[in-house]
């Protein structure tokens, strides 16, 4: 089914490029989207089996693959929006779609590769598709935040590599070296614990740059803070669920070996640094975008810490992945209406949005508490999960210094918000250039309550297939 | 013959830090290319001859002909001639990368694995070193895109002192992807030197907040 996948994924989006036609493009893109949720119904159907040598279908890839065929379903009609507003040439919009379908096949492929090798190369292809989308406009600033995320994000995957490579010394079989996360997971308790440990760093920091998270964490936040909205819903969401995804693979072969509170140690201390770091740089934010990147730093920053606790933190951890990726995903949509009413993305150019657009203030609003965790986001719910995994488990001042640090964050993203909403109307603010469209907060309505209800009642299914990513680990 | 050729491989190593001139660079990352298919080639020599093609096609065709073509037409179109902004001098660029070296060579004879090739493994770590080394010393960006092909190159000959045989179809997905990275990146930085006017790293800074 999946080599299918990729190769329907490929016409569409070849015959998207090659025929620059907004029909084409709409049937291409709506098709894709069909297709990929076909994909995810198959995997969940054929959960735990193997589809060709490199891929399978396990439940942390099925859980992961449907949150991007939710987010697929409203990036279609938001980029939509998005071209009538900023692109209008039908050339560079069939670019867009037909880049946009490759990356999504090349994440899918990141979420279902059983051999760590896949997973590299596809992540290497995300990085490629997401640099071509960042810069489709051709402006100055995207030109610069590609190239940054290109190189940085190379070098990272060259990084991962070596670790990738340091893993195959100890995973010799007489076949050859055998990548395949199952086998690797079999001999690990054989492996030295040296190159283990030098692999377990070298692929984190590797792929740090997709995870969001120190030390590669520039060139991703350069990158998000100018790329499109629907990219970076997109980007901000299973792009790093892909990052996630991969360093998992890994954790769960270190897992199988007496080295795996060391691991959760390194864990520890990335999610602290990375937590910190978001924290000082959210005090001169200038941008929202650019504060949504460090957002999302500080979520993956908490699910590192709580996997950093062990068996205790990790359904908290899985169900704040997926609960970040839901709200996220909306409140990039929405930044495309506040964009399209000021035709910036500045704090300074922005103000008196509940006056200008009330359904979207709202829908801002309820973003902004949702993704701070206040009460009813589920996010508070998976925080309080954490936070009561922390002090059980022992982690007392580290609790706190996290509870103190999200404070602080806490603050400052509400301030901006009071900012965008209740500020006076920028002098330079011309209504007549605003391009409105009813239905935008459509789509960030149901993705926000969608998390609010799940918060309470997380549907059986969910919590099945969390269950089972957690018996991976056990 | 293998020995010559890595000591070989270490002394263009050496070599990318006392020269300034792009040219230098070019012809370097060339000869490592060669230098590489002469390693692979003794060592892998009982290797299917699928496999064996992949290699040769990585080494001789990629990193010893395609790639050095391609930074030789970055380099004339953007008039490239010397790299003066190196941020550290050079003699203190050869001690710590002779350092390095000796360094590698003392800790590999620590490492008790048998199946690492230790005279690989020496000279691949420190190759991976010296690539991240080049990078943090210097400001333009081409010689940012040499630091990481130098990188690549010492992944490339990791991978020959772990003697890690990829499958066919993984080796060629890992040779295309490497490829098409360093062709985008050389795409992207014609378009910064048309769009910036200038090459220098310090100069893309407008996303600072």
């Amino acid at each position: 089914m999946i080599l299918p996948f990729f190769g329907i994924s490929l016409i569409l989006s070849l015959l998207i490029f090659l025929f620059p036609n907004r029909i084409i493009m709409a049937a291409g893109s709506i098709l894709f989207v069909i297709l990929h949720c076909l994909l995810t119904v198959y995997a969940y159907e054929n959960l735990g089996s193997f589809d060709t040598a490199y891929f399978q279908f396990d439940s942390l890839s099925v859980l992961l693959n449907a949150l991007l065929s939710i987010l697929l379903i409203p990036t279609i009609f938001h980029s939509n929006l998005y071209f009538k507003r900023h692109v209008n040439d039908v050339k560079n919009e069939s670019r867009f779609a037909a880049t946009m379908i490759i990356l999504s096949t090349a994440i899918s492929s990141v979420y279902f590769a059983e051999n760590i090798v896949v997973t590299w190369v596809s992540i290497e292809a995300t990085t490629l598709c997401m640099t071509f989308l960042i810069f489709h406009n051709r402006y100055e600033t995207p030109l610069e935040a590609a190239w940054k995320y290109l190189f940085l994000s190379s070098v990272g995957i060259a990084i991962a590599f070596l670790g990738i490579l340091i893993l195959a010394t100890q995973a010799t079989s007489p076949e050859g070296a055998n990548l395949s996360v199952s086998y690797l997971a079999s001999v690990a308790p054989n492996m030295d614990p040296f190159f283990l440990k030098t692999a377990f760093v070298l692929i984190l920091t590797g792929y740090s740059a997709k995870l969001n998270v120190f030390p590669f964490y520039a060139g991703t936040i350069d990158a998000k803070t100018v790329a499109p909205s629907p990219v970076n819903a997109i980007f901000s969401t299973a792009m790093l669920n892909a990052g996630f995804i991969a360093i998992f693979r890994v954790y769960t072969v270190i897992n199988q070996t007496p080295l795996n509170s060391w691991a959760q140690n390194v864990f520890l201390v990335t999610g602290l640094i990375s937590i910190s770091l978001a924290t000082i740089q959210l005090f001169r934010i200038k941008r929202y975008k650019r504060m949504f990147a460090f957002s999302s730093m500080e979520h993956v920053a908490l699910i590192l810490i709580a996997f950093s606790v062990g068996k205790v933190g990790y359904y908290a951890a899985l169900l704040h992945l997926i609960f970040h990726t839901l709200i996220k995903g909306g409140l990039f949509f929405q930044f495309g209406q506040v964009r399209a009413f000021y035709h910036s993305g500045w704090i300074k150019d922005t103000g008196a949005y509940l006056k200008l657009n009330g359904t979207g203030a709202l829908a801002f609003l309820l973003g902004i508490i949702s993704i701070t965790a206040i009460p009813p986001s589920g996010l508070f719910i998976t925080e309080y999960m954490i936070f009561k995994a922390l002090f059980s488990s022992g982690y007392i001042a580290t609790a706190i210094a996290v509870l103190i640090m999200l404070t602080i964050i806490l603050y400052i993203v509400i301030s901006k918000t009071m900012h965008l909403l209740f500020a006076e109307l920028p002098e330079n603010f011309k209504p007549e250039a605003v391009f409105a469209n009813r239905f935008e907060p459509v789509s960030q309505f149901v993705l926000f309550f969608a998390v609010i209800y799940m918060g309470f009642n997380p549907p059986p299914i969910l919590t099945e297939l969390i269950n089972q990513t957690i018996q991976l680990l056990n | 013959m293998v020995i010559v050729l890595i000591v070989l491989f270490a002394a263009t190593l050496i070599y990318f830090f006392l020269s300034e001139r792009v040219a230098n660079f070019i012809w370097l990352l060339s000869v490592q290319g060669a230098l590489l298919f002469g390693i692979a080639f003794n060592n892998l020599i009982h290797i299917k001859t699928l496999e064996l093609i992949v290699i040769l096609l990585e080494t001789l065709i990629v990193k010893a002909i395609v790639i050095p073509w391609f930074l030789n037409r970055l380099r004339h179109k953007n008039q490239l001639k010397r790299v003066h902004e190196s941020k550290v001098p050079v003699f203190y660029s050869l001690i710590l990368i002779s350092a390095v070296l000796i360094g590698c060579f003392l800790m590999s004879y620590t490492i008790d694995n048998e199946v690492i090739q230790l005279r690989f493994f020496t000279v691949a770590l420190a190759t991976v070193i010296g690539g991240m080394y080049f990078i943090v010393i210097h400001k333009n960006i081409f010689s940012h895109l040499v630091g990481f092909l130098i990188i690549e190159n010492g992944a490339f000959l990791l991978s020959l002192a772990v003697g890690g045989e990829m499958p066919f179809l993984v080796s060629l997905a890992v040779l295309l992807d490497v490829l098409i990275a360093v062709l985008v990146i050389g795409v992207f930085m014609n378009k910064v030197k048309d769009t910036f006017d200038t090459i220098s790293a310090s100069n893309l800074s407008q996303l600072k907040d």
